[in-house]
């Protein structure tokens, strides 16, 4: 029989104790949206409902208007990551496989946009897509999440394409092929696991994100979920099992999706940051 | 062998640089359109006077940043907060992801399912964050009063966000819940490049736990943490939706950030002038950072 290591015992039982404290929140904020007004009142904050409250979710639903914003997320995401990445990837294989001029300056470029914080452009962007008539449009918020989207994205996958020997895409040319056959046949299905990482990355940005909708969705009808969310808050906030129902229903989809595809969440987290 | 000439002399198909076009184009095109020139649209309106959607703005050279610097009080205080706001962000959050990382790196019972659990609050919509600990800190049945009360600390009390010496750190709060988990996964990356057969070595050799993380791990975590350090500023001058969400940058301004501040400018006040100016004085800190940065990962990319 083994000695236990008293050391990892203590670790694990702090460890334990701090994931504890980490997820009370997501506790909380479940409990609360169980509970009816009078039991929220009257309860300890960790009380179980005594008859769950479900129709805190159906109001909130209706009163937040739910099923709009919730397509619109939907449509826009879906639209934005595979058409996104998409564009990133062949423009990663071009910069990667083939000799073009300058290619190294126009890679720092893209590069830079990784780092700007586009929450400082909002004003601009505004003007921007003003100009171009495309204020509440879809397609108005689509094209600048894809085009922050693209240097992260365009970063990863240079990368990965890098990896591969020059001396295929050489042979391939060879046989007649030209770049856009060997980029869909070959290096497309070569990089499904970086892809993957980077739709579940992706996904879940473009699902949280809030400030580019704020400026540029404006009528209420195109809202995304954040934005319902944000209204709901200032108009409910004192319905508090409703607005607890609101923040799981918004919160959930991506919490969902990150729980079945943690791997290749964490894989593209990292894959841009840390290397050896 | 030349990948561009290769292609071209074929007739009836597309020569490379028409390859290169196509694949290269649609990305550069969104990036160059709705990325670079708003960035270069923010310099030109910082020394414009305008209001956002009059056809006419007007050229006033550098009487924006004269007023942020010298008549505009909120602009100061909105740059103190910035400058704790960092200080803070680049310090807690990655230290108490390296200390999970190291915990959880250890070969413990049911690790994955804790690192899921600290990790979560990252992938939640950072709105959504600032409207739950908004309900948490609640001044009557938010849950943070209700468990000081219960543990008999009425005195600790307070109307957490709408108390101005302590909103800037109770929304601090929220964000170090929400960040933490990031910079635990980027560490626990880096860990795992640590050499384990190293780490045998020096255990063999009789080195203590501590003397292993003094010696073997943490030399071999150098870039990791330059990373983990620069990702952190660089998200700490971006932080917008979490102020927003929570208190709108009061009570009092006390919360407010310079993101936060140059879209109040333009956006709500209409004076987009002010509001490029405060982006623009961000935007040189950013770059301060980013371009050092860069050039190191370039290097590092070059070496690899």
């Amino acid at each position: 029989m083994k000695r236990p290591d008293w050391f990892l015992v203590a670790l694990w039982t702090i460890l334990v104790i701090a994931a504890a404290l980490w997820v009370a929140p997501f506790v909380f904020i479940l409990l609360t949206s169980l509970k009816t007004e009078a039991e929220i009142y009257a309860t300890t904050v960790f009380a179980l409902p005594a008859h769950p409250a479900w129709s805190n979710y159906a109001q909130a639903w209706g009163r937040g208007n739910f099923a709009a914003t919730f397509l619109n997320s939907v449509i826009i995401t879906c639209i934005k990551v595979p058409l996104g990445l998409l564009l990133s990837a062949m423009a990663a294989y071009a910069l990667a496989q083939m000799r073009i001029p300058g290619r190294n300056t126009v890679f720092l470029a893209i590069l830079f946009g990784t780092m700007i914080p586009f929450q400082v452009l909002l004003a601009p962007l505004f003007s921007l897509v003003n100009s171009l008539g495309l204020i509440n449009t879809y397609v108005g918020v689509i094209l600048p999440y894809i085009a922050f989207g693209v240097p992260y994205q365009v970063f990863v996958l240079r990368g990965f394409f890098r990896h591969v020997p020059k001396e295929m895409t050489e042979a391939a040319l060879l046989d007649g092929a030209n770049h856009l056959t060997i980029f869909w046949r070959i290096f497309l299905p070569l990089s499904l696991p970086a892809l993957a990482a980077l739709v579940i990355l992706d996904f879940v940005a473009t699902w949280n994100e809030f400030a580019m909708a704020l400026v540029i969705l404006q009528d209420s009808g195109r809202w995304t979920l954040p934005l319902g969310l944000m209204s709901f808050q200032g108009q409910f906030a004192s319905a508090y099992g409703q607005l607890n129902a609101a923040i799981v229903m918004t919160v959930l989809p991506a919490a969902i999706v990150y729980l079945i595809f943690q791997r290749y969440f964490i894989g593209g987290l990292t894959a841009g940051a840390v290397k050896e | 062998m030349p990948a561009l000439a290769s292609g071209a002399p074929k007739p009836g198909r597309l020569g490379a640089p028409w390859q290169a076009v196509i694949l290269l184009g649609p990305a550069l095109l969104a990036y160059g359109v709705f990325a670079v020139l708003p960035f270069l649209d923010v310099i030109r309106l910082s020394v414009m006077r305008w209001d956002g959607l009059s056809p006419h703005a007007a050229f006033i050279g550098l009487a924006n940043f004269r007023f942020i610097f010298t008549e505009d009080a909120v602009f100061w205080t909105a740059f103190g907060n910035s400058v704790i706001w960092t200080l803070l962000s680049v310090a807690i959050p990655p230290a108490i992801g390296f200390a999970l990382a190291l915990g959880l790196n250890q070969k413990l019972r049911g690790r994955n399912a804790l690192r899921a659990m600290f990790y979560l609050p990252v992938i939640i919509a950072p709105i959504a964050v600032a409207t739950m600990w908004r309900w948490m800190y609640d001044p009557f049945f938010g849950i943070v009063n209700s468990l000081l009360t219960d543990a008999g600390l009425q005195r600790l009390i307070q109307d957490w966000l709408g108390d101005r010496r302590v909103a800037l750190y109770a929304v601090f709060v929220a964000y170090v819940w929400q960040t933490a988990g990031f910079a635990m996964v980027l560490f626990l990356a880096g860990l795992s490049n640590v050499s384990p057969t190293l780490l045998e070595a020096a255990r063999l050799d009789g080195a203590n736990r501590a003397q292993c993380f003094r010696h073997v791990t943490l030399p071999a975590l150098g870039s990791t943490i330059t990373v983990v350090i620069v990702l952190s500023l660089i998200n700490s001058f971006r932080t917008f939706d979490i102020v927003y969400g929570m208190t709108h940058g009061g009570p009092a301004q006390s919360t407010q950030l310079l993101a936060f501040w140059a879209y109040t400018q333009s956006m709500q006040l209409h004076d987009f002038g002010h509001g490029s100016a405060i982006a623009v004085v961000l935007l040189a800190v950013t770059a301060l950072v980013v371009i050092p940065y860069l050039r190191w990962t370039q290097r590092r990319e070059d070496a690899a």
